[in-house]
């Protein structure tokens, strides 16, 4: 059974703003899924209706087989939320924070010690949260959401504004719930992010999946891979390439060398270039990115610059 | 089952604003400044006049009850206020994924009021007392007391709830907020008796729920007379269409 899946999804808010627009999605259970897309691509308005707080406006959605207009109590059942806003109590501590979340889940008290200490909160918990670093903050209320075992593990933007070593900290502990079985499906505009931990994306924009799939297949739809190489002669260096069958771009002193897979292509260039008396000061491999990706089926990079981002930003700095 | 479980919820809630208040001491002094310049201030000059028909005891005794009334009703109005926040920040998103159904957070926000309106009373009446003031403190009294400040304080949160729902940021809140508590003490019989009213105002009087709380606390706490059932009555009618009211425009809070 999927943990997710949504069919021909849609919501358009009272005042008219078209969130979703009809996102088909399939997520196996386990995974590590990411919705990467700028902002108001309409990836909160999913997280929303995924864990049954909004409903879609049409089309239809499912959280381990439990559609989430006709079985919501189901649905809050298994998954647990991760919301892009601060969603815990500053004015309290740490571990008060679970004990309340704890009741209201109607969870074990026994819980709560467990949860802090895989977060690795167990030394702050008597701490108030108001004293709490952004990094332990989103511990804690990724901590708050396992309390009650979820399966599926939504997260909005989950390391939005976070230096990368807390953000390292965050994936290290959803790896290990990953480990554990259970199903992740975050949200985020870090390209980066989705490329190092998620199995598969869906590339979300003006609330349409213009994308999906493993990273690598994206990757390799687009075929931006290369060889890059930096000689003393490159014009002579293109002339081999291009003698040996690939098609290669000259860029000051560097040559780009398009490649299928260039982790092959590279040794058998270098060979070619020694054999012909060029020397080869260095020679590196570029992997397209998802943000290449997302260039080209879009026509612009996912991190947007207009107002709403600005907004976002300032909310991060906030959490920071 | 929905029943216990909505009881465990508000538990939870005013569990949550008790360790708030542990945390931070100074709202609770903050809070009882105005409330208790009306009754070291206000109260003895009034007094003095001797304008005002009490029913038989002195004005500080009969005022007594007003201004707690007057506290409760701040600090629940103004209860919205966090709710309005709350949808800023991610804590009602995650309160709405929670397997709890809505009319109980409703209730459970509204009832975590109630703790606040807790402190207000016994500072109140601990300062009153220490100025003269003879209140009723049996076992008796004191239920009837806590049961119309409760149902006071649901109904006012619930109230304020349903209209944070309408307000978007803060700054418009705090503004309806003032627009509404000052009006309602005044239209009420927390400061003079309904006998002395235009006949206008009785009638607003008697839809003022805030009538009814400084009655049941009056005859309780003061005259000595349990006859506040229908006062309890009114005030239960007033929390449970409010926090109805309240649950049903939640979405409005969601949506956004």
């Amino acid at each position: 059974m999927e943990a997710v899946r949504t069919v021909g999804l849609s919501k358009t808010y009272p005042g008219g703003v078209r969130a979703l627009d009809g996102v088909d999605l399939e997520v196996e259970e386990g995974r590590v899924f990411a919705v990467l897309g700028p902002n108001g691509a309409g990836k909160t308005t999913l997280i929303r209706i995924l864990t049954a707080q909004i409903r879609p406006t049409s089309g239809r959605a499912y959280v381990l087989g439990h559609d989430v207009m006709k079985e919501e109590a189901r649905v809050r059942e298994v998954v647990g939320y991760v919301p892009q806003e601060i969603s815990v109590w500053t004015d309290l501590t740490g571990y008060e924070n679970l004990l309340i979340y704890a009741k209201l889940y109607g969870a074990d008290r026994r819980a709560v010690r467990e949860v802090l200490d895989f977060m690795g909160l167990g030394e702050a918990a008597d701490r108030l949260v108001r004293t709490y670093s952004g990094g332990m903050v989103r511990r804690l209320e990724i901590a708050c959401a396992l309390l009650k075992r979820p399966r599926v593990l939504l997260l909005d933007e989950p390391t939005v504004g976070l230096d990368p070593a807390a953000r390292r900290l965050i994936w290290a502990r959803l790896l290990e719930l990953k480990k554990l079985g259970t199903t992740i499906f975050f949200s985020t505009h870090y390209m980066d992010e989705a490329e190092h931990y998620a199995d598969e994306v869906a590339l979300l924009n003006r609330g349409r999946v213009v994308a999906r799939g493993p990273v690598e297949a994206l990757r390799r739809e687009v075929g931006g891979d290369a060889v890059i190489a930096e000689v003393d002669d490159v014009v002579k260096a293109a002339q081999l390439a291009r003698g040996a069958g690939y098609s290669a771009v000259a860029e000051g002193d560097r040559l780009m060398v398009f490649s299928a897979s260039p982790g092959e292509d590279l040794p058998r260039l270098l060979a070619v270039f020694i054999k012909g008396g060029v020397a080869v000061k260095r020679v590196y491999v570029k992997n397209a990115t998802l943000d290449d990706v997302f260039m080209k089926l879009v026509g612009k990079p996912a991190e947007g610059g207009d107002l709403k981002s600005a907004k976002s930003v300032r909310k991060a700095v906030k959490r920071a | 089952m929905k029943i216990p479980r909505a009881l465990l919820v508000a538990a939870a809630m005013m569990e949550l604003e008790a360790r708030r208040l542990r945390h931070e001491h100074t709202e609770v002094v903050t809070r009882a400044v105005q409330p208790l310049l009306w009754l070291l201030v206000f109260g003895p000059i009034m007094a003095n006049t001797r304008a005002i028909p009490t029913g038989g005891v002195p004005y500080m005794e009969f005022l007594t009850p007003g201004v707690v009334v007057q506290s409760v009703t701040f600090v629940s109005i103004f209860y919205g206020l966090n709710i309005v926040w709350e949808g800023e920040s991610g804590i009602l998103k995650r309160l709405l994924s929670l397997p709890i159904p809505r009319f109980s957070i409703v209730v459970g926000r509204a009832s975590a009021a109630f703790i606040r309106a807790l402190v207000q009373f016994v500072v109140v009446s601990t300062v009153a007392a220490a100025a003269g003031v003879r209140l009723s403190i049996d076992a008796a009294s004191l239920a009837v007391s806590v049961a119309s400040i409760y149902l006071l304080s649901l109904g006012l949160a619930s109230l304020s709830i349903f209209i944070a729902a309408f307000m978007k940021t803060r700054e418009r809140f705090m503004g309806i907020g003032q627009a509404i508590t000052m009006p309602l003490w005044f239209s009420s019989n927390a400061i003079y008796p309904t006998a002395v009213m235009p006949d206008v105002f009785k009638i607003v009087a008697l839809a003022n729920p805030l009538t009814y709380g400084v009655d049941a606390l009056r005859k309780v706490l003061i005259f000595h007379s349990f006859d506040a059932w229908l006062d309890l009555a009114a005030l239960g009618v007033f929390a449970a269409a409010t926090a109805t009211l309240a649950s049903l425009n939640f979405r409005r809070v969601i949506q956004q």
